[in-house]
C-alpha cells in the first residue's frame, strides 16, 4: 500500500509538472518536452494499474512518436518565435478562466468524494482490475468482442484524417478573400466577367456597421500576408 | 349547395395565383378586371350560399364541410373544413360585396401605379385570408386567415415604403398584432387543453358545464388581448392610425370594413364560451367604451383626413365591443354591417378628395370642395349622416341598438350608456367637423399657398412634412392653381352603391317588434337573444336622447367650421392630437428602457465579441504576424462559456446529490 | 459509495483460459448497419474511382454520386423499418448498435441533409472555382458518422460516431481555402470541437465508473435494478456529457461558436452542419438522456435541459434579432430552434421524442433551403450576405424571393407550413407534462423570432438602399452581379420547399412515422 500511494503521487506529481510546464513555459520546445513528461507519468500510472500493454503504447507512440513529430514540426517553423501572451484581449479573461477551471476541479472532486469510503461501486463488466490473463489478452479480446463494431469504425475516422489533412495542406490558388476586407470591390474584382457596380459606396458603410461580424479585424498587409 | 363553400375563398385564392403568374403581363387594368371578377364571383357563390342555408329549416342551419384530416387524430386531430352558418354567410356576403366594390374602386384608383398588378395580387390574398378567417370551421384555421390577413395588412401598409420612416408603421402594426397573436396561441392552447377539440360546433357544444368559470375568463380574456391587436382596441389600437400610410382603397377595406372586426368576429363566434366567462364580459364592455372614448376625442383634432377616419374607425370598433361585451352580439353585428358600409364609404369618398386634390391629405388644405366634386360630396354625405346617428340613415340604427345593449348592462348600464352618449356626440362633431372643412365653408384654402397651420409650430410642422413626403403624394404639389376634378367612373359607382347601403342597410334591423327583426332573426341558431328587450317606452326615450345629441354635435360643429364662428382651437386640445399621449408613452417606452435593455444585449456582442475581435486586431498587427486570423482571442472566450455553462451544471448536480 | 447490490450481481467475466476456449466472437450483422455502410462505402469508393480515373472527372458525377449513395442509404433503411416494425428493436454487434425506429428515422434525416447539401454543393463548387471531390467524400464519411451516433447502442461508439461525424465537419468548414473566414471557421470549430469533446469523454468515463458499463442498455439495466445511494459521479458524468451534447448541438450557454462558424463556413456547408449535424447530436441526446436515463434520473437532468432550452430560445431569437449579417442570423435563429428541440428532449416522453424528431425533419428541410437561398445570394466569393444585398431581391429574382419568404415564414411557425407543426407538437408535449411555464417561455420567443424573419422578408420586397435619397421613388435596386441559379441548386431548393409545405399541408404520415420512431435498448445477444 504504501509503495503504491507513493508510485502514484510521484507519477502525479509529474504529470501535473509536466501539464503545467506545456502551459506555462514560453519555448515551444520546452513545452513540447514537458509533454513527454506528463506522458511518461501517465505511463507510470498505468503500470501501477497493471496496465503494462497501455502503458508501452503511451511511452512508445505519444512520447514516441507523437511529440518526437511535435519537435520536427517546431524545429523546422524556427523556435526562436514566442508568442505575445503579454497582451489580454478580454478583460477578466484569465482571471475567470482560473476560477472556472477551480470550481469545475472542486466541483468534481465534491462529487466524486461524496461517498462515504471507495469512488466506484462496481466492478468493470468489461475487464477484471486483477486476474491471471494478461492484460493484452484482455484488450485483444474486449477489442475483438464487446467493442468489435467500435475497433472497426475508427477506420472512418483514420480515413477522414488522412483526407482531411491533405486537403488542407493543399494550397489553392487564385486570390484570397478576406471578407473584412470586402467592401463590394474585393468580389467585384472576383466576378469581372459578370456585370457589377464596383465601388458602390452602399456598401462599405453597410459592412463598417454591421455588429454582428463576428470576425477579425485586419489591415491590408496580413491579407497579403496570408496569401504568401 | 353547402359542398361549394369552398368556392368562396377559393376564387380569390385562384385570382391571387393568377396574378402572380401573369399580373405584370396582364397589366393596367386588365390584371385589376381579374382581381374585381375573382371577388364578384365569390360574392356570387356566397348569395347562393345564403338562399341554400335560407331554404332550411331554422335550427338546421349549421353545415359544415370537411375538406380533409390536416393534422391527423391522436389526442389532437384537427380537420380543414368549413363551417357555414347565419353568421359566416352574413360575414361573407358583406366581405365579399364591399370587396368587390373596393377592387372596381382601385382599378381606377391605382390606374399608372408601377405596382399595380402587385397591389391586386396583395388584395386577392386579403380577400382569401380574410374568407379563409370567417368561414374556417376551427381555431387553427381562423388563425391561418388571422395571420393571412395580418401579413397582407403589413404587405399593403408598406405598399408605397420607400424610406425607413414609413416601414415604422408597417413595423408598428406588425409588433402590436404579434402581441396580439400571442394571446391568440395561448388562447388557442388553453381550448384545446380544457375541451379536447378546436372546432367551432364542439367548443360550443362543451362549452356548458364542460368548463370552469375561472378557465373560461382567462380564455376569453386571451382572444380578447387577440382582438384588441387586430381591432385596434386599448391598449394595442396605435398601429391603425399610421396604416393610414397606405393606399386609400387599402384602408377603407381593410382597416375599416373587414379585418379590423375580426376581432368582434372572433368573440361572436365564441360566444357560448363567453356567455360562461364572467367578469371578463365587463373588462371587454369597458375596454371598448374606453378605446371608444379615447379614439374620438383623438379624431376631434386630427387635421389628415384619413386620420380623423381612422380614429373614427377605432371609436365604432369600440362601440362594437362595448356590445359584445354586454352579452349583445346581435347589435354587435348589426353595428359591424352597417360601419363596414358606411365607413368604406367615407374611406372610398376620402379617397375620391386625396386623389382630385393631388394626393394632399391636410383637411386645412380643403375647403368648397362640393363645387367640383359633386357626386363624391353627397355620397360623402349620406356616410356623414349615417355615422353621425341620424334617422334613417344606416348608423343610427345599429348605434342605438349598441346602446340600448349597453344601457341594459346590469347595475353599471346607465353609466355606460351615457359615455356612449357623449361618444355620439364627439362623433356627430368630428365627422361634421370633417365635412364642413373640406365640402363646405365657403373658403377654398388650397389657394391661399402659405397659409400654413397655426397650431403648435413644431409637432404640425413635422407632419405636414411627413405628408408632403409621403409617397402617396406620388411627387404632386397641391399648387394654388389647381381645380379638382371628379373621378372615373370605377371610382364613383362603388361610392354610390355604398350611399345606398349606408342610406338603406339599417332596415335589416329594425327595433319595432319582432316581425321587422329581421338579422336577429336570421342570426338566432348561431347567436341566441342575449338580452331581454327593453321596454317600447325606454327604447323610445333612448333614441330620442340619441337624435337629439347627434343633431347638437353637428350643429355646434357647423357653426364652427362651416360658419367660422367660435374659434376651433379650444376644442382641438393637443392632447386630443396625440390621442392622449398613449402613443408617445409607448414610444418612449420602448425607446427607454425597452431599447436601453435591446442595448444591453446587442452590447454583448458588438463590444464584448467585437471588443474581443478588434483586441486580436491589434494584437495582429503588433505582433505581425502572417497567419492572423488564426490566432483568435476570442475562441479562448467561447471556451470560457463552455466551462462556465459546464460549472453551473455542476453546481446543479452537487446540490442535487443524494447522498451525506 | 455505498451501491445496495441485490442479487442480481453484473456479471463479472469468467475465468477463460485463452488456449482452451475460443473467443467468442459475437454475430456481425451487417445489414444492421446497412445504411451507416453504403454512406462509408459510398464515400471511400467515390475517393478510390477519382483517383483512378485520369482525367478529372466532371463536378455533376461527384454530386450525383453523392446524392445516389444517400438515396442509397434511405432506401436502406426502409427494409430495416419493415423488420423493426414487425419483429421489434433489436441490438447488433455484441449489443453496441440499437436497431429501432428512432435510429433509423434519424438516419433518413441525415441523409435528406446531404442530398440537399450536395445538390447545392455542386453548383457552389463550380461558381467559387474550387475542385475536388473531397468536399462530397467527407460528407458523406460525415453523414456516415451521424447515422452510427444515431444507432450507438454504447457510449464508446457514441463517441466515436460523433468524432466521425465532427472531424470531418472540420475540416468542411474550412475547405474554401481562398477565405480567410473559412479557415478560420475550420479552427475555431475544431479547436472548440476537441474542448467540448474532453468534457463528453470525461463524462462517458464518469458515467462508466458509476454503472459499470458503457452499454446504455446495460447502463439502463443496472440503474433499474439498483439504487445508488451516492449518485455524485454519476450526476457528474451526466452533467458533462450534456457539455458534450450541448456543444453539438448550439445549445446556449455553449453556443458561441455557432455564429462565427456558420458564418465563417462555406454556405452549403453550414447547411449540412445546422441540419444533419444537429440532427446527430439531437439523436444522441435524446438515446443518452431520455432513453438510458430518462426511467431513473428525469428529475435531474430534466431541468438542466430545460435550463439549456430556455437559454438557447431567449438569447437565440434576440441576438438573431440584431443581426444586419443574414448568415449570422440564420445562425442565430438555429440556436433558437434548438431550443425548441431540447424543449421536446425536456419533455423525457414518447411524444416529447417524436416531437423533437419531427422538428428535426421539417427544420432540415427549412434550414437546408434558406441556406440554399443564402449560396445563391452570397454569389461569387460567397461574401455578400448582409442584408443590404437583399434589399431588391423581389424584382430581381422573384421566384427566388418568394421561396426564400416561405422558408423564412416556415421557420417563424406559420399555419400550413411545416414549421408549424413542429413547435406545435413540442409545446403539446411539453404541456402534456405539465410544464406550462416552458410552453408559455416557447410562445413568446416564437412572437420574438417571427420579427426577424420579417425582416428580411422585408428588405427583399420593400426596403429601399438605406441611403438612397429621400422620397426616391424606385423601389430599391438589387445590387452586385445578377443571381445565378445551377440546376442542381433548384432543384435543391424545389425538394426543401415541397418539404416543408408537404409537413405543413399533409403531415399524416411523417406523424405517424415520429411515433412510430421510438427509440428502444435492447440487451445484446
Amino acid at each position: 500500500m504504501r509503495v503504491e500511494m507513493f508510485t502514484f503521487l510521484l507519477a502525479g506529481l509529474i504529470c501535473l509538472g509536466g501539464a503545467l510546464g506545456v502551459v506555462l513555459f514560453r519555448n515551444t520546445v520546452h513545452n513540447a518536452l514537458s509533454l513527454v513528461a506528463t506522458l511518461f507519468g501517465v505511463a507510470v500510472l498505468f503500470i501501477a494499474q497493471e496496465a503494462y500493454f497501455l502503458a508501452a503504447v503511451q511511452v512508445i507512440v505519444y512520447a514516441g512518436a507523437i511529440v518526437i513529430l511535435f519537435l520536427f514540426v517546431i524545429m523546422l517553423l524556427g523556435v526562436d518565435r514566442a508568442d505575445q501572451m503579454g497582451v489580454d484581449p478580454i478583460v477578466g479573461q484569465r482571471t475567470a478562466a482560473v476560477v472556472f477551471g477551480v470550481a469545475i476541479l472542486g466541483l468534481s472532486l465534491v462529487a466524486l468524494l461524496s461517498g462515504p469510503e471507495v469512488v466506484t461501486g462496481t466492478p468493470a463488466t468489461t475487464a477484471a482490475l486483477s486476474s491471471d490473463i494478461p492484460d493484452v489478452n484482455q484488450i485483444g479480446e474486449a477489442l475483438f468482442t464487446d467493442y468489435v463494431f467500435a475497433f472497426e469504425i475508427t477506420a472512418v475516422l483514420l480515413t477522414i484524417a488522412v483526407v482531411g489533412a491533405v486537403v488542407l495542406a493543399r494550397r489553392s490558388d487564385g486570390p484570397v478573400i478576406d471578407e473584412d476586407e470586402f467592401d463590394g470591390t474585393a468580389l467585384d474584382a472576383l466576378a469581372l466577367e459578370e456585370p457589377s457596380d464596383v465601388g458602390d459606396p452602399d456598401q462599405d458603410t453597410a459592412d463598417g456597421a454591421d455588429p454582428g461580424s463576428g470576425a477579425d479585424e485586419t489591415d491590408p498587409d496580413d491579407l497579403e500576408e496570408a496569401s504568401r | 349547395m353547402a359542398d361549394v363553400l369552398w368556392l368562396i375563398p377559393a376564387l380569390p385564392l385562384a385570382g391571387f395565383v393568377l396574378l402572380m403568374a401573369f399580373g405584370r403581363r396582364l397589366g393596367d387594368p386588365l390584371a385589376g378586371v381579374v382581381g374585381t371578377l375573382t371577388v364578384a364571383g365569390s360574392f356570387v357563390v356566397s348569395l347562393f350560399a345564403l338562399f341554400d342555408l335560407n331554404s332550411l329549416p331554422t335550427d338546421e342551419r349549421v353545415v359544415q364541410q370537411t375538406l380533409f384530416t390536416w393534422i391527423p387524430a391522436g389526442g389532437f386531430s384537427v380537420d380543414i373544413g368549413f363551417l357555414s352558418d347565419p353568421l359566416t354567410i352574413t360575414m361573407c356576403l358583406f366581405i365579399t360585396g364591399i370587396a368587390a366594390l373596393i377592387h372596381l374602386y382601385s382599378i381606377g384608383y391605382m390606374a399608372g401605379d408601377e405596382n399595380y398588378s402587385k397591389f391586386f395580387v396583395y388584395l386577392n390574398l386579403f380577400v382569401a385570408s380574410m374568407l379563409l378567417l370567417v368561414l374556417g370551421d376551427n381555431l387553427l384555421l381562423t388563425f391561418l386567415g388571422w395571420e393571412g390577413v395580418g401579413a397582407c395588412s403589413y404587405l399593403l401598409i408598406s405598399f408605397w415604403f420607400t424610406d425607413e420612416a414609413n416601414a415604422s408603421a408597417g413595423k408598428k402594426a406588425f409588433v402590436t398584432n404579434r402581441i396580439g397573436d400571442f394571446g391568440f396561441m395561448v388562447g388557442t392552447f388553453l381550448v384545446w387543453m380544457t375541451l379536447g377539440s378546436i372546432n367551432y360546433l364542439e367548443i360550443n357544444e362543451r362549452v356548458h358545464g364542460g368548463i370552469a368559470a375561472g378557465t373560461a375568463t382567462a380564455i376569453v380574456l386571451l382572444f380578447f388581448l387577440a382582438a384588441t391587436g387586430k381591432s385596434a382596441q386599448l391598449p394595442l389600437f396605435v398601429w391603425l392610425p399610421d396604416a393610414m400610410a397606405g393606399p386609400t382603397p387599402v384602408s377603407a377595406l381593410i382597416h375599416a370594413a373587414t379585418m379590423v372586426t375580426s376581432g368582434i368576429f372572433l368573440l361572436t363566434r365564441l360566444n357560448p364560451l363567453l356567455e360562461e366567462a364572467g367578469w371578463a364580459n365587463d373588462v371587454i364592455a369597458w375596454v371598448g367604451l374606453a378605446t371608444a372614448l379615447v379614439a374620438a376625442l383623438a379624431a376631434v383634432a386630427q387635421n389628415d383626413i384619413k386620420k380623423v377616419l381612422a380614429y373614427s374607425t377605432i371609436s365604432q370598433l369600440g362601440y362594437m365591443f362595448l356590445a359584445v361585451g354586454s352579452g349583445a352580439f346581435v347589435a354587435g353585428v348589426f353595428h359591424m354591417i352597417t360601419h363596414a358600409f358606411f365607413k368604406a364609404l367615407l374611406f372610398l369618398g376620402s379617397g375620391a378628395v386625396i386623389a382630385a386634390m393631388a394626393h394632399e391629405q391636410d383637411m386645412r388644405r380643403y375647403g368648397n370642395l362640393r363645387k367640383y366634386l359633386p357626386i363624391t360630396t353627397v355620397t360623402f354625405v349620406v356616410g356623414w349622416l349615417a355615422i353621425s346617428g341620424v334617422p334613417p340613415f344606416a348608423g343610427f340604427w345599429s348605434k342605438d341598438e349598441v346602446l340600448a345593449a349597453a344601457w341594459d348592462n346590469g347595475p353599471a348600464g346607465p353609466v355606460m350608456w351615457a359615455i356612449g352618449v357623449v361618444i355620439a356626440l364627439l362623433t356627430a362633431f368630428y365627422m361634421t367637423r370633417l365635412v364642413a372643412m373640406t365640402f363646405f365653408g365657403g373658403k377654398e384654402r388650397w389657394r391661399e399657398p402659405e397659409e400654413l397651420p397655426t397650431d403648435p409650430a413644431e409637432a404640425a410642422a413635422a407632419e405636414h412634412e411627413a405628408y408632403e413626403d409621403a409617397p402617396d403624394a406620388h411627387g404632386h404639389h397641391l399648387t394654388p392653381e389647381h381645380t379638382p376634378r371628379e373621378p372615373n367612373w370605377t371610382m364613383t359607382v362603388p361610392l354610390v352603391v355604398l350611399g345606398v347601403f349606408a342610406t338603406v342597410i339599417g332596415l335589416i334591423n329594425l327595433p319595432f317588434g319582432e316581425k321587422v327583426d329581421y338579422l336577429a332573426d336570421w342570426l338566432d341558431p348561431t347567436l341566441a337573444h342575449a338580452h331581454e328587450a327593453l321596454s317600447a317606452g325606454i327604447l323610445a326615450v333612448l333614441a330620442a336622447v340619441a337624435i337629439v345629441v347627434a343633431v347638437v354635435g353637428i350643429a355646434v360643429a357647423w357653426r364652427v367650421y362651416a360658419q367660422h364662428k367660435g374659434s376651433p382651437e379650444k376644442i382641438e386640445l393637443p392632447a386630443f392630437e396625440h390621442a392622449l399621449y398613449i402613443d408617445d408613452t409607448y414610444a418612449a417606452v420602448v425607446g427607454g428602457p425597452g431599447e436601453a435593455a435591446f442595448d444591453g444585449v446587442a452590447t454583448f456582442d458588438s463590444e464584448v465579441v467585437d471588443g474581443a475581435v478588434n483586441g486580436v486586431g491589434r494584437l495582429t498587427q503588433l505582433t505581425g504576424r502572417a497567419v492572423s486570423v488564426f490566432q483568435s482571442g476570442f475562441v479562448r472566450a467561447y471556451a470560457l462559456a463552455v466551462a462556465g455553462g459546464a460549472v453551473v451544471l455542476l453546481v446543479f448536480v452537487v446540490m442535487r446529490m443524494s447522498s451525506s | 459509495m455505498i451501491i445496495q447490490v441485490p442479487p442480481t450481481v453484473p456479471v463479472v467475466p469468467e475465468q477463460l483460459d485463452p488456449s482452451a476456449v475460443p473467443l467468442a466472437v459475437p454475430e456481425i450483422v451487417w445489414s444492421a448497419v446497412a445504411p451507416a455502410l453504403v454512406l462509408m462505402i459510398g464515400g471511400i469508393l467515390l475517393l478510390t474511382v477519382v483517383s483512378l480515373v485520369r482525367k478529372p472527372l466532371p463536378s455533376w458525377f461527384h454530386a450525383t454520386w453523392t446524392v445516389a449513395t444517400a438515396t442509397a442509404a434511405i432506401c436502406a433503411t426502409v427494409p430495416l423499418w419493415q423488420r423493426v416494425q414487425d419483429n421489434g428493436a433489436s441490438s447488433e454487434m455484441a449489443g453496441t448498435v440499437g436497431l429501432d425506429g428512432f435510429s433509423l428515422f434519424v438516419t433518413g434525416v441525415i441523409c435528406v441533409s446531404v442530398i440537399l447539401a450536395a445538390l447545392l454543393l455542386e453548383g457552389y463548387l463550380r461558381r467559387e472555382d474550387l475542385v475536388g471531390p473531397e468536399w462530397y467524400v467527407l460528407m458523406l464519411l460525415s453523414a456516415s458518422g451521424g447515422v452510427v451516433m444515431a444507432s450507438a447502442n454504447d457510449l464508446i461508439v457514441l463517441f466515436l460516431g460523433l468524432e466521425i461525424l465532427s472531424v470531418a465537419v472540420y475540416v468542411l468548414a474550412a475547405m474554401h481555402s481562398r477565405r480567410t473566414s473559412s479557415q478560420e471557421a475550420g479552427l475555431k470549430y475544431f479547436v472548440l470541437g476537441a474542448f467540448s469533446s474532453a468534457f463528453l469523454l470525461y463524462g462517458i468515463a464518469l458515467t462508466y465508473g458509476a454503472t459499470g458499463s458503457t452499454n446504455l442498455a446495460g447502463i439502463q439495466t443496472f440503474l433499474a435494478d439498483n439504487v445508488l445511494v451516492d449518485n455524485g459521479l454519476l450526476l457528474a458524468g451526466l452533467a458533462f456529457m450534456l457539455v458534450g451534447f450541448g456543444f453539438k448541438v448550439a445549445a446556449v450557454p455553449f453556443h458561441m461558436w455557432a455564429p462565427d462558424v456558420y458564418q465563417g463556413a462555406p454556405t452549403p456547408v453550414s447547411a449540412y452542419m445546422a441540419a444533419g449535424v444537429k440532427a446527430a447530436g439531437f439523436a444522441g441526446l435524446l438515446r443518452v438522456f431520455v432513453t438510458t436515463f430518462g426511467p431513473t434520473y428525469r428529475e435531474e437532468w430534466m431541468p438542466m435541459v430545460a435550463a439549456l432550452a430556455v437559454l438557447s430560445l431567449v438569447v437565440g431569437s434576440v441576438m438573431a434579432i440584431i443581426q444586419t449579417n443574414v448568415k449570422r442570423m440564420l445562425a442565430y435563429s438555429s440556436i433558437s430552434h434548438a431550443g425548441f428541440i431540447l424543449l421536446g428532449v425536456a419533455a423525457a416522453s414518447d411524444a416529447g421524442t417524436s416531437a423533437a424528431l419531427f422538428y428535426l425533419l421539417v427544420y432540415t428541410f427549412m434550414v437546408a433551403g434558406s441556406f440554399g437561398v443564402v449560396t445563391l445570394i452570397g454569389r461569387k466569393g460567397d461574401g455578400r450576405h448582409s442584408l443590404e444585398d437583399y434589399r431588391g431581391l423581389s424584382r430581381a429574382r422573384p421566384g427566388l424571393a418568394l421561396v426564400f419568404t416561405v422558408f423564412l415564414l416556415a421557420q417563424s411557425g406559420i399555419p400550413l407550413t411545416g414549421g408549424f407543426l413542429a413547435k406545435f407538437y413540442v409545446i403539446g408535449a411539453i404541456v402534456d407534462e405539465g410544464l406550462y411555464a416552458l410552453a408559455a417561455v416557447a410562445m413568446l420567443t416564437a412572437v420574438i423570432s417571427a420579427f426577424l424573419y420579417l425582416r428580411v422578408i422585408v428588405a427583399m420586397y420593400f426596403a429601399g438602399p438605406a441611403g438612397a435619397e429621400e422620397g426616391s421613388e424606385e423601389p430599391a435596386e438589387f445590387a452586385g452581379p445578377p443571381v445565378r441559379i445551377p440546376a442542381a441548386a433548384g432543384l435543391a431548393l424545389g425538394l426543401a420547399l415541397v418539404g416543408t409545405l408537404a409537413l405543413g399541408i399533409v403531415p399524416g404520415p411523417a406523424t405517424e412515422v415520429t411515433r412510430d420512431a421510438t427509440a428502444e435498448l435492447t440487451v445484446g445477444n
